[in-house]
């Protein structure tokens, strides 16, 4: 028998404060696909996709309707499609993207992951093939997301790797000029890349997989403002420690909510269950933003000192609840900051109280980086490769996994507003306070060595 | 069922609720050698209500246990039934199939509990459990209830949620793992395997 107040908890969590399982997201290797030639290859894929997937969706739905929890997106991650492309022309990658779009299409996902390239030592052939084929790629497929991981801890930052890429996106958000530069929301640069993350544009399956995977993105940003401001009403003094005890229970149970949809997706697909990743991922729904929790703790005003203070508290407090709940926790875990899906932070963007390196400050601490940032069009890649560089820095330093998801958007200026509708939301362009001078440095190309681990005053 | 060695009965006391009921009821059972092996007690609006199962001696019949029993009340304090276990009438489950939990909110609406428990009979539904919580929104009804196999599950809930518009009350029928797993700190894997063991899911 339950008591009362654990049945009326759940509930209150599934339909007040919109928890939610945000993605079930399958792995699947198609190392195994590569064929003579590239409509072979494609076939490969497409059919292994199929037959792996195909039950995805509906076994989701049933799980979903069974527990009462929304599972709002179900996606597909598979090994880097750059290893396909050994030998490859940019045509090539093309038709693979769209084999991917078209088998993700036919099993009912809204997004497939793995047109990835790890390139934080160097860049193979296929690796440059994918990286130079994603202007036409996220221009001409519609599910597919791109993600090039460029440094890591233990190999440094691979600088022409970043200036590649920089370039790119400048291409990319060219060839998506009609749609505001959208095709930069499906790609991310990342530092120290993690091999199990559910959670798109940088979904895919890395070294160390299994075959074929069930990892589970939960969120939940909704609850924990909720426990945060319950809390504050019937102790309005008190102090942070409490509120992080607060949000640790709390990330327990939406943890446990991920592992217990996942494992079971995993054991009706017959396939290995990965990890539950417990990222405060926030929506354009008012309640369902981060920006808001910041504000629940006393944050009034989102850039504020004290703000990534407050970002520190609740990713440490999400992983340390997460970590409890669950010996399967993975992926990114903690709390996302992407600009154009959260509404207050779009909001404080501006309004000009968060600028880009109040942003920057707070993916030391959080649990990814710079996300879905709109700049203005006429940031040149020189700037963009400068702002990736800083954020590998942070990621590569202190040994945590940093991204860059930006839109450099055509034609636009600071403050002009953008809407892409749906999840990814709107906002206004943001400003770069010091938009030249980084040319000379990033120029120079080559690699920023690995850091050295002691003396870590 | 009462055995020729043993016999076995359930016994239920209805009384108003004060210290030291269990202590009256379990000491008289126990004076007469019973072996009490199932207990489930509440209070429910300043009442309180006990069942339990016991074995006793062969010798022991019906009448001398409800008799023990009633001499620890003052007059007209309880009301006590005790009737021998009949084993065959529990050998099944009166349904097989998972457990999920009922929730419904809204205001008090004094024919609710009537539709709502009519409705599931209809369908066959067995309800294992089920209490009321009083708040300042409202009242919240919460039933634990098993669902034969052969119903769908999607389509009970839509017809849940239509049964229940006209009152103007929400409702939801949700698996018991999500409730577990939110409150519980095993193992979640564990938990899966469990539902995968069990006789009746």
């Amino acid at each position: 028998m339950f008591r009362t107040t654990e049945v009326l908890t759940t509930i209150r969590m599934l339909q007040e404060e919109h928890l939610d399982v945000r993605a079930v997201t399958m792995g699947i290797n198609i190392n195994d696909c590569a064929q003579r030639d590239m409509a072979a290859t494609a076939r490969a894929v497409s059919s292994k996709i199929s037959l792996k997937a195909r039950n995805l969706v509906r076994i989701c739905d049933d799980i979903s309707t069974k527990y009462g929890i929304p599972i709002v997106n179900k996606r597909l991650a598979v090994s880097p499609a750059s290893f396909l492309l050994e030998g490859r022309s940019k045509e090539e990658a093309l038709r693979l993207a769209q084999a991917l779009d078209q088998a993700a299409r036919e099993v009912g996902v809204n997004l497939i992951g793995g047109f990835t390239a790890i390139v934080q030592k160097g860049i193979t052939p296929g690796e440059q093939v994918l990286i130079e084929s994603l202007p036409v790629v996220l221009s001409r497929t519609q599910r597919v997301c791109a993600a090039v991981n460029v440094a890591t801890t233990k190999a440094g930052i691979n600088v022409d790797a970043v200036r590649l890429v920089a370039r790119t996106i400048v291409q990319v958000a060219a060839a998506t000029k009609k749609n505001n530069g959208f095709g930069c929301a499906k790609l991310v640069v990342f530092a120290n890349i993690p091999e199990d993350n559910p959670f798109m544009a940088g979904a895919f399956l890395g070294p160390g997989e299994p075959e074929c995977v069930i990892n589970v993105g939960v969120s939940g940003p909704g609850v924990v403002k909720r426990a945060i401001e319950r809390l504050l009403a019937a102790r309005p003094d008190c102090t942070l420690d409490e509120i992080a005890e607060e949000v640790k229970h709390t990330a327990f149970r939406v943890t446990r909510t991920g592992e217990l949809i996942g494992r079971e997706v995993a054991k009706r697909l017959g396939v290995a269950f990965g990890v539950v990743d417990l990222s405060l991922a926030p929506t354009p729904r008012v309640g369902d933003s981060v920006g808001e929790i910041y504000q629940a703790m006393g944050v009034r005003v989102l850039g504020a000192p004290g703000t990534t203070a407050a970002v520190a508290l609740l990713n440490d407090a999400v992983k340390k609840g997460g970590a409890f709940a669950s010996s399967s926790v993975g992926g990114l875990s903690g709390a996302f900051i992407p600009v154009t899906e959260d509404h207050a932070l779009a909001k404080a963007v501006a309004e000009g109280t968060l600028s880009l390196e109040k942003l920057e400050a707070m993916t030391a601490v959080c649990s990814v980086g710079l996300d879905m940032i709109l700049l203005p069009g006429n940031t040149n890649a020189a700037t963009l490769a400068g702002i990736i560089m800083d954020e590998a820095a942070l990621g590569v330093a202190n040994n945590k996994t940093t991204a860059v998801r930006i839109i450099p958007v055509p034609g636009a200026k600071p403050g002009q507003r953008v809407d892409f509708g749906g999840l990814f939301g709107s906002g206004v362009v943001a400003r770069i306070n010091c938009p030249t001078g980084a040319a000379e440095f990033v120029n120079r190309g080559g690699h920023i060595p690995a850091p050295l681990r002691s003396l870590t005053n | 069922m009462t055995t020729k060695q043993r016999p076995r009965y359930v016994i239920s006391v209805l009384i108003a609720d004060r210290v030291g009921i269990l202590r009256d009821i379990t000491s008289a059972v126990t004076e007469l050698g019973g072996d009490i092996d199932g207990i489930s007690q509440t209070v429910v609006a300043g009442y309180f209500t006990v069942i339990l199962t016991a074995s006793f001696k062969a010798s022991v019949s019906a009448q001398t246990v409800h008799t023990a029993i009633l001499q620890n009340f003052g007059e007209n304090e309880a009301s006590i039934v005790v009737v021998p276990y009949d084993a065959r009438r529990t050998e099944r489950p009166p349904v097989l199939g998972p457990r999920y939990i009922v929730t419904v909110t809204g205001r008090r609406h004094p024919r609710v509990l009537k539709t709502i428990t009519a409705f599931l009979a209809d369908r066959g539904i067995n309800i294992e459990d089920w209490y009321v919580h009083f708040g300042p929104a409202g009242m919240t009804q919460i039933g634990e209830i098993i669902i034969p196999r052969v119903l769908d599950v999607q389509q009970l809930q839509d017809e849940f949620r239509q049964l229940l518009q006209p009152l103007g009350m929400t409702g939801c029928v949700q698996h018991e793992n999500i409730f577990r797993a939110t409150n519980e700190v095993g193992a979640i894997r564990a938990l899966i395997e469990e539902q995968g063991n069990v006789q009746n899911d």
